[in-house]
């Protein structure tokens, strides 16, 4: 049904962030979205564009991905930008029809929230863009595992959440298949409720959820038939390294923390 | 000639594949350049693009009424394609399928097929969900839009077809039925639907060699009474024993086409594209290399006995294949 790429769905590449460690990546990547946050003016977001797009460039991402990945959100920014339109007022007024006023104020604020959040959904994505599953979930890990010593199992976190990434694409797949199945057995299939919606779902989801469980069956079998019992004294096939990237990438980051405060307080 | 495919190819390229692709590319990743140096060699290969990956490559064969009809290929070789693209499911790259003079590249015509072209995946048994076998059977009508009485009976009809006795099970839940019986509840929601055409993807994988044969005899049945039956098989000696014709796919592209003696005479051609031949076929082609005199051109296991005994002479003739004959026979008892 829908075979489209999930939302920053990994892209193999061999560049300089892809190379970087994964536990530094996130702590940037969210450090990245603080100071977006943080840019209060036109000026200083410029200065935060011009490094996401430095990151971008030296991730060697190509731009069609870039926006593939972001694309389906873009909703959020566009809705965004168009209730900013209607209700921040002030200024020159454009256009006035009823209720619906367009002024000057407005028009700067939609661009500004909506270029910032255009720049949060970048960042947000070069992460997972330039990082498998399996990484992420083994900086997940080792980020939270100080927690374990009050008691979060930090380890079955990180596999629950490795998992759920794992299957996702397979569930899709499947998904997909049972929906032809259900079709060529003569459902038409639609969302609309006064139309059978339900019955749809139903001939969707339980099945969907009867191979989940089977696959939730044999996994666990598959894990303990390889001894698998929790993350005490699992060594790592390939154990996480900083190198000297990733003292330059917390340098540049540093850096664009610096440029953008300096904006905001000069202008 | 009810279903035609003229000329297909398909190939991921599509919106729909472009998620297979790309994964392929991950796949291949590190060597990206290499592929782009021999990218030159691929295109003379295929004379497309060498990003393309294709599923089908100009396919083309028709379907009479009332056939039993095999295609059998080695894994990844289009089989499962080539099923949807039958059935409207999925739209070909290039080429057309037909249906009666519906064209499936339509969608308002596909959708009016799929009502007289049946399909059943793999592991039908996976797409069971309702509470009770009637209403799981009774899906595919209701979403048409029939009234009760029609629906009903259709549950009924399908439920006999697959030879499940509808006062015990119409009312259980499916999930409580064994293996065997869901894969029939799943058959007979499509049969509930009357197709015309009945196409099966694997229908005996995962099956017991004890409902196996069970369930070749729910297919031939299914065949006498008048259906036109497409069957994707593993198993050789299946394909040999029910069809009229077998289609061989081999990455894409038709490899054979024609009556299970046909394409069964020669064994080594069949290893070379990864598919076997029935194992009394097998043996035939081997002992006739060996000097004996085997005219049939297609054995099972009973004519090779026959005229192996034939040969050996002796008093054995009447002995040998009843014991052999025997032997298996009592398999099946078991």
């Amino acid at each position: 049904m829908n075979e489209r790429a999930i939302i920053g769905q990994y892209w193999p590449e061999d560049s300089f962030v892809h190379h970087m460690d994964p536990r530094v990546k996130c702590i940037l990547s969210i450090a990245v979205m603080v100071i977006i946050l943080c840019a209060g003016n036109a000026a200083s977001l410029a200065v935060a564009a011009a490094f996401v797009i430095l990151f971008y460039a030296a991730s060697r991402i190509p731009l069609a991905q870039a926006v593939r990945a972001v694309g389906p959100l873009l909703v959020i920014v566009i809705l965004t930008a168009v209730l900013n339109i209607l209700f921040v007022q002030g200024g020159t007024v454009y256009f006035q029809f009823g209720i619906i006023c367009v002024s000057e104020d407005g028009l700067i604020s939609a661009a500004f929230i909506g270029c910032r959040l255009l720049l949060l959904l970048l960042a947000m994505s070069l992460l997972t863009l330039t990082t498998t599953t399996l990484d992420i979930t083994a900086a997940f890990e080792r980020l939270i595992s100080p927690l374990a010593r009050i008691g979060v199992p930090a380890h079955e976190l990180s596999m629950i959440l490795g998992l759920a990434l794992r299957f996702l694409p397979q569930f899709m797949q499947e998904l997909s298949v049972i929906s032809r199945a259900q079709k060529s057995r003569g459902a038409t299939l639609t969302m609309n409720p006064f139309k059978g919606g339900f019955s749809t779902m139903a001939s969707l989801i339980v099945p969907l959820f009867a191979s989940a469980f089977r696959h939730a069956d044999t996994l666990s079998a598959a894990m303990e038939a390889r001894c698998y019992h929790g993350g005490v004294g699992t060594t790592r096939l390939n154990p996480l390294r900083t190198s000297w990237r990733d003292g330059v990438g917390s340098v540049v980051v540093a850096l664009m923390a610096a440029c953008v405060v300096i904006m905001n307080c000069i202008i | 000639m009810r279903l035609a495919v003229e000329s297909v190819s398909y190939s991921y390229s599509g919106p729909e594949g472009e998620r297979k692709a790309r994964r392929a590319r991950a796949r291949s990743g590190a060597r990206a350049e290499a592929v782009g140096a021999s990218a030159e060699a691929r295109r003379a290969d295929w004379g497309n693009d060498p990003q393309d990956i294709w599923a089908l490559r100009d396919v083309s064969f028709s379907i009479r009424e009332g056939e039993f009809f095999g295609i059998a290929g080695h894994t990844g070789s289009g089989k499962s394609t080539l099923l949807q693209i039958m059935n409207g499911l999925i739209r070909p790259t290039e080429g057309r399928v037909t249906f009666d003079g519906l064209d499936l590249s339509s969608k308002h015509d596909a959708a009016r097929a799929r009502e007289e072209i049946g399909l059943v995946f793999q592991y039908p048994e996976h797409q069971l969900f309702a509470n009770t076998v009637y209403d799981d059977v009774a899906f595919g009508p209701r979403s048409r839009k029939m009234d009760a009485a029609e629906v009903d009976r259709r549950v009924r009809e399908g439920l006999r077809l697959v030879g499940l006795p509808f006062d015990e099970v119409a009312e259980r839940s499916p999930f409580s039925l064994s293996g065997g019986q869901q894969r029939r509840v799943a058959i007979a929601g499509v049969l509930a639907m009357e197709p015309a055409v009945l196409i099966l993807d694997e229908p005996m994988a995962g099956i017991d060699p004890g409902a196996r044969d069970e369930f070749l005899g729910l297919l031939e049945s299914l065949h006498d009474s008048g259906r036109t039956i497409v069957m994707v098989s593993h198993s050789m000696e299946d394909l040999a024993r029910l069809c009229e014709r077998i289609l061989i796919l081999s990455e894409g592209r038709i490899f054979a086409l024609g009556a299970p003696d046909e394409v069964f005479a020669d064994p080594a051609a069949l290893k070379a594209v990864g598919l076997g031949v029935p194992a009394a076929q097998a043996l035939a082609v081997k002992l006739r290399q060996a000097g004996f005199k085997l005219d049939r051109p297609l054995y099972d296991m009973s004519s090779l006995a026959e005229d192996i005994a034939a040969q050996v002479g002796r008093e054995a003739a009447g002995v040998i294949p009843q014991t052999m004959l025997g032997a298996e026979a009592g398999e099946r008892h078991e």
